[in-house]
């Protein structure tokens, strides 16, 4: 459980038109692999008030749905009658001229039978509808999809029936079924069964007058992908479908047929594609192939296996998230039975997908949420067995996680969960909670009898093994000995529980969903820091606020799926059993870094004079990304929770003094590691300090980085070896590539050291830009499942972006709108600033920075700085803080120094020949130049006005 | 059947316990052998847990053991602490031929020890020895057999390996010294077992029976009915450290 799970949070309930599509079954748009399906989406989609008008003249009020390509029809009560038909099954669609004000369509489907609505909307918004209808149809035409019906439907045994009852009627009983032969020779999918025979006694399950009663049911209203489902065929369903028919109807039923439709051989391919690949359910299928139903014969011999391992393995390659959890065997062991390889494929991506969401997922979430709106309908219906089994310590989920994660497969007798799962596809998943409510009130008095968790299991075994009895056994009358214990549940189930709707199920999922997910994602956290190897110097809390931290980050930059190398690196058998763990992008590590570290966000504190608030933004700097892949010790591209890489880097940072501190800074920025910084990395360190102090107040640091840059250089060429055969008294340092070893940590050290501001940077104020606080979990708008309700709707984050850009603007029009900064450090405001230290260099090391004065532009360009920044702050009380240009006069001051400094060694170059005397006046002059700056940028900064010291105050008072 | 049930209580004891470890380490199979004596490919598929009893004699007195089998894939993890709440007793099962077992052993280990009752006995049980015990055939007699595999280079990897180091040890991965010294760190009872042959099962369980605090259960169960519960006594957690003075005293007290 050391992964994160960004899904959880980012759950969304659906919308009405996501809801009106689960609700008929209708595929989901095809993944983008062929662009010509974009002509598809572009189709209006639409729905009416009709009719529908069946053949024995009952009619049915409801609403006609049209979503390209499909037609949909439900009843008002939304489950007495409804069907779902692909457009392309249409073959004519007729305006029945009936009695004057009725508005009614006569769809022809391929087989000949008729669909008749009547549309009982006004009449131009039928038109509409009629004239939407024939441009989807049209669509349709084009792309060809009139002509795939016959063949697909040639795969459904359904057609089998339905021909060879035909062919009897026409014949009379003379040679029916070689007649039939040639024309059906047909190629209709099937199941293990087939072969392997079917569980249960055909007899006893009176196959035969159930395939009858079928075989009319389907003639008459359609079948496969134009089956009409009416009152009958719940019904039909309820007394258990006939073996043979199972596996289509579960299809049908299901909608997974559409997939099955709409994706011609995509199994194939898939398994084609990934044939030989590995992946990390591989190993996991393998070891529960042989434990899946093994008692049925199928799955004794190799041939069952195999089925059973391709469908499995085909599922993980197509979902990788989900890959592979068990219980999932045992789903796909059992509809395996009834269907073939492709079908059981599609069947167990609906299961998975859509009627048992998250259930398989790897925070098995789903389940978890089911289990608790199991226990609050036993809490509702049930409530003596509810409160018992409170009283006894009694978790209901022992039992009752299994019924539902196996579809009761491996609860009870096999023949009986099959008709529970009949119905299961045929009315949804509420069938489950009925079904398990029913098993708790009919074994009610014994429940109440039961000890612990143990007696309860024993219990519930118990009665599943006499399900087949008889439920009266005492009873005179005949009949009532007749019913099973079976019978008896499933018409308790569906009598006494009719109260539990879809409906119900939905809204008892929404109320718990956050309670849920917040009790995985706590769990989660405490296994994650358990987990750890070492918690380094952090507390137990403090590793927690790392992980919330964290947690955040990847909730608002979600790591892209495959954070890990490509497959090939991956063959080693220690990384493929390589627990699943977290593993974060760069992406993910800014917004993880500005969490934790000021300097790695821009906070900005805005006031409007009705409130003040900070906005925080993500930094995005090269020092970012450095710091990123110096954690990255792994070579990775990617850091982990588990694997350290964030607590140790943090651990390398936080808890540093002085000298650790600063060897850890020049670390990072020695890129190949050798122990020497390179000019430019001198360079690249000192943006990074001017990155970091780039929204504090006044120009102190500022002036320490630029110091920083004329000492580094000065001590840096004044260190350099002197190359031995060049004339000793030359002085001029060797001339050294921007690309070289250039500077060591010890010198590196002594600069850092000679300046007050940096030192006490480095000391403390560094270490201490790290911080560990509680992180407010206010998340993005892609939570906005979680709180629900109305104040949910006030305070989402888009919300909230409204409402701050509105005040904002008022307060910009009363002239109270204010923008500041928010400082990393916010320590000096450069009100008394502390003067750079004497030169650690004695004047004969210093050779040759005389070059600079003598350069026109470097004093012009220093001095230059000040003016524009005092102007700006002269302007306006607030300037240097203004929102849209953070600090100009600080980036522009840290170019020009930089420039200034790069200008240096040509100077120097330049300077060879002067003569030698004049190298103290000159490195003095040049101190002297620097000190000029100082003394101006104190001068202006003693300067501010009383506002803005108010403001400075201000700022540091809310740090 | 409520004055039935209370009445076995007074015979004898219930235990709760709970088996975990990762995936494919043998769990179901250690507690197979321990209550029905067999060694078989599963049956019973492990949803969430399986539900197994047995009975076995301790001295005087009858314990019933209720074993819950939980399983052992990873996102499974969550559903655990449903099956060990109130559990006196816990077997961790790792696999001894493989070295990443018993890192998962560990983070079970201080699971419990953090999440379950304070009083839970742990056992640590290092599976499958049978593949890294030499075989009772002579060393002699396995050196041709070494030469026909080292022709047949498309053998199983891990096999070919055992078989070419001709040492059945090089297919072991955790050293029993390695282990041992694990559990006597965290305090936990060490067996190595091995479901197939029947090794150190029947005596792991005896010795889980034998630390057990019976008095304690039997006081609590009729009071309060909830074991876990009335089990926070420290006392008992204290007597049961000093269980070396006992270890390996009667091993024939468990028929079972």
């Amino acid at each position: 459980m050391s992964t994160i799970s960004t899904q959880l949070r980012n759950f969304k309930e659906p919308t009405k038109e996501q809801l009106t599509q689960l609700f008929f079954a209708l595929p989901p748009p095809l993944d983008p692999l062929e662009g010509e399906k974009s002509d598809v989406d572009q189709l209006e989609k639409m729905e009416i008030s009709a009719v529908l008008v069946l053949q024995d003249e009952q009619s049915w009020p409801g609403k006609l749905y049209l979503y390209p390509p499909y037609l949909a029809f439900a009843s008002l009560d939304r489950k007495s009658t409804r069907f779902t038909v692909p457009l392309s099954t249409i073959r004519r669609v007729e305006r029945l001229n009936a009695r004057a004000g009725v508005y009614a369509l006569s769809l022809s489907l391929w087989h000949g039978v008729k669909i008749v609505v009547q549309l009982t909307s006004l009449r131009p918004t039928a038109d509409l509808f009629c004239s939407l209808l024939r441009d989807s149809l049209k669509v349709e035409l084009t792309r060809g999809r009139m002509k795939s019906v016959k063949s697909f439907v040639k795969s459904c045994y359904s057609e089998v029936l339905v021909m060879t009852a035909e062919n009897e009627e026409k014949d009379g009983a003379a040679a029916k079924a070689e007649d039939g032969g040639p024309a059906n020779e047909s190629i209709y999918h099937g199941g293990l069964g087939l072969k392997f025979k079917f569980p249960g006694d055909p007899k006893k399950l009176r196959e035969a007058s159930k395939t009858k009663l079928w075989t009319n049911y389907l003639r008459a209203h359609g079948r496969n992908l134009t089956l009409l489902r009416y009152p009958q065929c719940t019904r039909l369903v309820q007394v258990g479908l006939p073996n043979r028919l199972r596996g289509e109807m579960w299809e049908t039923l299901s909608g997974s047929l559409y997939l099955r439709y709409e994706n011609p051989g995509y199994y194939e391919r898939l398994l084609e594609e990934n044939s030989g690949r590995v992946n990390t359910s591989t190993e996991e299928i393998e070891k529960d192939l042989h434990r899946s139903l093994p008692e049925y014969s199928a799955y004794q011999s190799e041939e069952g296996i195999a089925s059973l391992r391709r469908v499995l393995q085909a599922y993980s390659f197509k979902n990788p998230e989900t890959g592979y959890c068990q219980a999932m065997n045992i789903l796909a062991a059992a509809i395996l039975i009834y269907m073939s390889e492709e079908q059981a494929f599609w069947l167990l991506e609906v299961i998975c997908g859509r009627l048992l969401p998250g259930y398989y997922s790897p925070s098995m979430h789903g389940t978890l949420l089911d289990q608790r709106v199991f226990e609050s309908l036993v809490q509702r219906c049930l409530p003596i067995i509810h409160d018992y089994f409170q009283q006894v310590d009694v978790q209901l989920s022992v039992a009752s996680l299994p019924w539902f994660l196996s579809l009761f497969i491996n609860s009870m007798p096999m023949v009986f969960a099959f008709r529970i799962i009949d119905c299961f596809f045929c009315m949804g998943p509420r069938v489950l909670f009925q079904v398990g409510l029913a098993i708790l009130k009919i074994n009610g008095e014994e429940l109440l009898r039961i000890q612990d968790d143990g007696g309860f299991i024993q219990l519930m075994r118990r009665y599943f093994a006499t399900l087949g009895d008889s439920a009266h056994p005492n009873s005179s009358d005949p009949r009532a000995r007749a019913i099973t214990r079976f019978q008896e549940l499933l018409l308790v189930s569906f009598r006494e529980f009719a109260i539990i709707t879809d409906d119900t199920i939905l809204t008892e999922r929404r109320k718990y969903r956050s309670e849920i997910i917040s009790s995985i994602e706590s769990f989660s956290k405490r296994s994650a820091i358990r987990n750890l190897r070492t918690l380094a110097r952090f507390s137990k809390d403090q590793a927690g606020l790392i992980y919330d931290a964290l947690f955040k980050a990847i909730c608002i930059a979600p790591p892209t799926s495959v954070a890990f190398p490509p497959p090939s690196l991956l063959t080693t058998k220690d990384n493929a059993e390589e627990r699943p763990e977290t593993r974060i992008e760069l992406k993910t590590f800014k917004v993880f870094l500005s969490e934790i570290c000021t300097w790695a966000r821009d906070e900005k504190i805005v006031r409007n004079g009705f409130q003040q608030r900070i906005d925080r933004e993500v930094a995005d700097h090269e020092l970012i990304d450095r710091l990123f892949f110096f954690w990255d010790i792994s070579y990775r591209g990617a850091l982990s929770f588990q694997a350290l890489d964030l607590v140790s880097g943090l651990d390398g940072v936080m808890f540093n003094d002085l000298m650790e501190n600063i060897e850890w800074f020049f670390n990072l920025h020695d890129k190949n590691k050798d122990g020497y910084l390179t000019k430019d990395e001198v360079l690249t360190l000192s943006e990074s300090l001017l990155f970091i102090f780039r929204y504090e107040i006044g120009d102190a640091y500022l002036g320490a980085v630029s110091r920083f840059m004329s000492n580094a250089f000065e001590y840096g060429d004044a260190l350099l070896p002197r190359p031995e055969d060049a004339n000793t008294d030359d002085d001029t340092p060797p001339q050294i590539e921007s690309n070289q070893p250039y500077m060591n940590l010890a010198t590196f050290r002594m600069v850092v050291l000679a300046d007050e501001i940096l030192e006490s940077f480095f000391e403390s104020d560094f270490s201490s830009t790290f911080r560990l606080q509680p992180v407010p979990l206010e998340l993005p708008s892609s939570n906005s499942g979680l709180l629900g309700g109305l104040w949910h709707n006030i305070t989402s984050d888009d919300n909230r972006k409204i409402f701050n850009s509105f005040t904002d603007q008022i307060g910009r029009t009363i002239g109270k709108h204010q923008v500041y900064h928010r400082p990393a450090i916010g320590k000096y405001t450069t009100l008394e600033e502390p003067k750079a230290r004497e030169s650690l260099l004695t004047p004969t090391m210093r050779p040759a920075a005389e070059g600079s004065p003598k350069d026109p532009s470097s004093p012009s360009s220093t001095s230059s700085v000040s003016p524009s920044s005092s102007s700006q702050l002269g302007a306006e009380p607030s300037a240097t803080m203004t929102p849209l240009t953070p600090m100009p006069s600080m980036f522009q001051a840290a170019a020009q120094a930089a420039a200034y400094m790069e200008r240096t060694p040509f100077a120097i170059d330049d300077a060879k020949d002067e003569d030698e005397d004049t190298e103290d006046e000159s490195g003095f002059e040049d101190d002297g130049v620097l000190d000029e700056v100082d003394a101006f940028l104190e001068e202006h900064d003693t300067g501010l006005t009383e506002a803005e010291r108010e403001v400075a105050k201000g700022l540091l008072l809310i740090l | 059947m409520a004055d039935g049930a209370s009445g076995a209580a007074e015979r004898s004891v219930q235990v709760k316990l709970v088996l975990l470890g990762e995936a494919a380490v043998g769990k179901s199979s250690v507690v197979l052998r321990f209550v029905s004596n067999e060694f078989q490919a599963n049956k019973e598929p492990t949803i969430g847990a399986a539900f197994l009893t047995q009975k076995c004699r301790l001295e005087d007195r009858v314990l019933r053991y209720e074993i819950w089998d939980t399983a052992g894939q990873e996102r499974f993890h969550s559903l655990a602490p449903m099956y060990y709440r109130n559990a006196q007793a816990a077997v961790v099962v790792y696999d001894v031929t493989k070295a990443s077992s018993l890192e998962k052993a560990k983070t079970w280990v201080k699971e419990l020890q953090r999440q379950a009752n304070p009083n839970i006995v742990i056992a640590l049980a290092g599976n499958k020895v049978d593949l890294v015990q030499p075989s009772s055939s002579s060393s002699g007699a396995a050196t041709p057999e070494t030469e026909d595999e080292a022709d047949d280079a498309t053998a199983t990897p891990g096999e070919n390996a055992g078989a070419a180091g001709s040492e059945p040890e090089t297919l072991r991965q955790v050293p029993r010294e390695e282990a041992e010294a694990y559990a006597q760190e965290a305090g936990l009872l060490f067996f190595e077992t091995s479901a197939k042959t029947g090794d150190g099962i029947v005596e792991m369980f005896t010795e889980i029976a034998k630390k057990i605090p019976i008095d304690q259960i039997l006081a609590s169960s009729r009071g309060t009915g909830r074991p876990g519960a009335a089990g926070g006594r420290t006392g008992a957690g204290q007597e049961g450290v000093n269980l070396d003075e006992n270890a390996g005293k009667g091993k024939e007290a468990c028929n079972c």
